[in-house]
């Protein structure tokens, strides 16, 4: 008690003195200056940028999908592609339609295609380069419901049929958990962080052209999460499930899945992993 | 199972009011929604022959082509039957490549008349070139001698 006491006091007089020295020390240094600073913030000069963003309205079918012109100044916007389009939504057009929700790339809400690469608009950032015109489409080859909003029915039915969730053959013991190693635990990283955005499915073109079949990137790469837990123990009726012509070998290893993942994770390889326990047996 | 047709644009009445130009190559079509939405998509037969073991061979003759391109060069004699069996993998390289294009680019649910016909024709194609080859080995010089004298022309 004495000791910690005697400490904390030395610990004082040693910022005291300091503060009589004029020496740059970050805490104490920063009080002084913010005093001093201007009271009013410089005004930036206004930096417009042009969107351009798909627009199509089921309420009036005869008229033809266009791209809708917006002028935001970026100054007054935050730096992602969400951030601008909630501000058209709000200050510009009300009848901008689109999905979003966590704005922090976790729920995969905004999946849309910007720029040309399928990507979430809350973790794109907007190019501060004025003189080029951004512009902003829905996922590609997806049935569009309106404006930037996709009908991803088939995709959830789809995850649905590769049964994302743990089966087991015995039954529960009581009180006990379903224990895994570390080891094992390990093989579910960057499988397990896929938040089912939709991105990399729809920027496969065997998936454009087979979607009715094919499963695609997402949800094989989540068939795979299952069928490499350690604790799953319907790994070969998992496996039987992808065995036929359509399911998995549509896969071509063409990539896209992987070079568009907003969350940087790897499905070709995932399904290369499917492919290499199809062929020699579990690994 | 029922076809749900969901979406406006699935209508055959949105056609009336469509300013589309109609394109006669393999248009998209209306959305096709197998069951009820909270329905999983059907899961199919296990069928290693069409998946896995057929995957397995794909693989195994890509390999195998390979040293059997090599071989001949490497050697500096030429065995009718290694061009023999460089040219049968050939063709069965090129005849699942096919194959691939066609069940990909026609899709089965749209066009089922169309994917037969073009499975059977690959498979006459195949049948013609592998009757071909055989002359070609039997009576003439073959694939390897014949590539070694086109190079020196």
């Amino acid at each position: 008690m004495n000791a910690s006491v005697f400490a904390r006091s030395a610990l004082r007089a040693a910022a005291t003195s300091r503060t009589a020295v004029p020496v740059s020390v970050r805490g104490l240094a920063s009080v002084a200056t913010s005093q001093t600073a201007p009271a009013t913030p410089e005004t930036k000069k206004p930096l417009m940028k042009k969107f351009q963003v798909y627009r199509w309205n089921p309420d009036e079918p005869e008229k033809k999908p266009y791209m809708q012109e917006y002028e935001l100044d970026l100054n007054q916007t935050g730096p992602m592609f969400l951030d601008a389009l909630i501000r058209m939504k709000n200050e510009v057009d009300p009848t901008l339609t689109f999905r979003r929700s966590c704005r922090e790339g976790i729920c995969g809400s905004c999946a849309m295609n910007i720029e040309g690469t399928n990507t979430l608009a809350c973790l794109c950032r907007i190019d501060r380069d004025t003189s080029k015109v951004a512009k902003i489409y829905p996922l590609p080859h997806t049935y569009v419901v309106k404006d930037l909003v996709p009908d991803l029915t088939q995709f959830y039915k789809q995850y649905k049929s590769i049964k994302p969730y743990l089966q087991r053959k015995d039954a529960p013991t009581p009180m006990k958990e379903n224990l895994q190693s570390i080891a094992d635990r390990k093989k579910l990283d960057g499988m397990y962080e896929c938040i089912l955005c939709a991105c990399c499915s729809t920027s496969c073109p065997s998936y454009w052209w087979n979607s009715s079949e094919y499963l695609g990137p997402a949800v094989l790469m989540q068939s795979y999460r299952w069928i490499a837990d350690s604790r799953d123990q319907f790994t070969e009726e998992r496996k039987a499930a992808l065995d036929n012509e359509m399911s998995l070998y549509r896969c071509h290893t063409i990539m896209n899945c992987a070079r568009t993942c907003p969350k940087g994770l790897n499905p070709g390889l995932a399904i290369a992993k499917i492919k290499k326990e199809l062929a020699f047996g579990s690994s | 199972m029922s076809m749900l047709r969901t979406g406006l644009r699935a209508a055959p009445k949105a056609r009336v009011f469509s300013t589309t130009a109609t394109r006669a190559i393999l248009p998209a079509g209306p959305q096709v929604i197998d069951g009820t939405v909270n329905d999983a998509a059907k899961i199919p037969e296990t069928n290693p022959t069409h998946g896995s073991y057929h995957w397995s061979f794909e693989r195994l003759i890509s390999v195998a082509l390979v040293p059997l391109t090599v071989a001949p060069f490497a050697a500096g004699s030429l065995h009718p039957i290694t061009d023999a069996v460089l040219g049968a993998t050939l063709v069965m390289h090129s005849h699942i490549g096919f194959q691939n294009c066609i069940v990909d680019y026609i899709p089965h649910r749209k066009y089922p008349k169309s994917l037969k016909a073009a499975k059977w024709a690959l498979n006459g194609a195949t049948a013609v070139v592998l009757y071909g080859l055989y002359e070609f080995e039997t009576n003439d010089v073959g694939i390897t001698e014949a590539c070694k004298r086109i190079w020196k022309a």
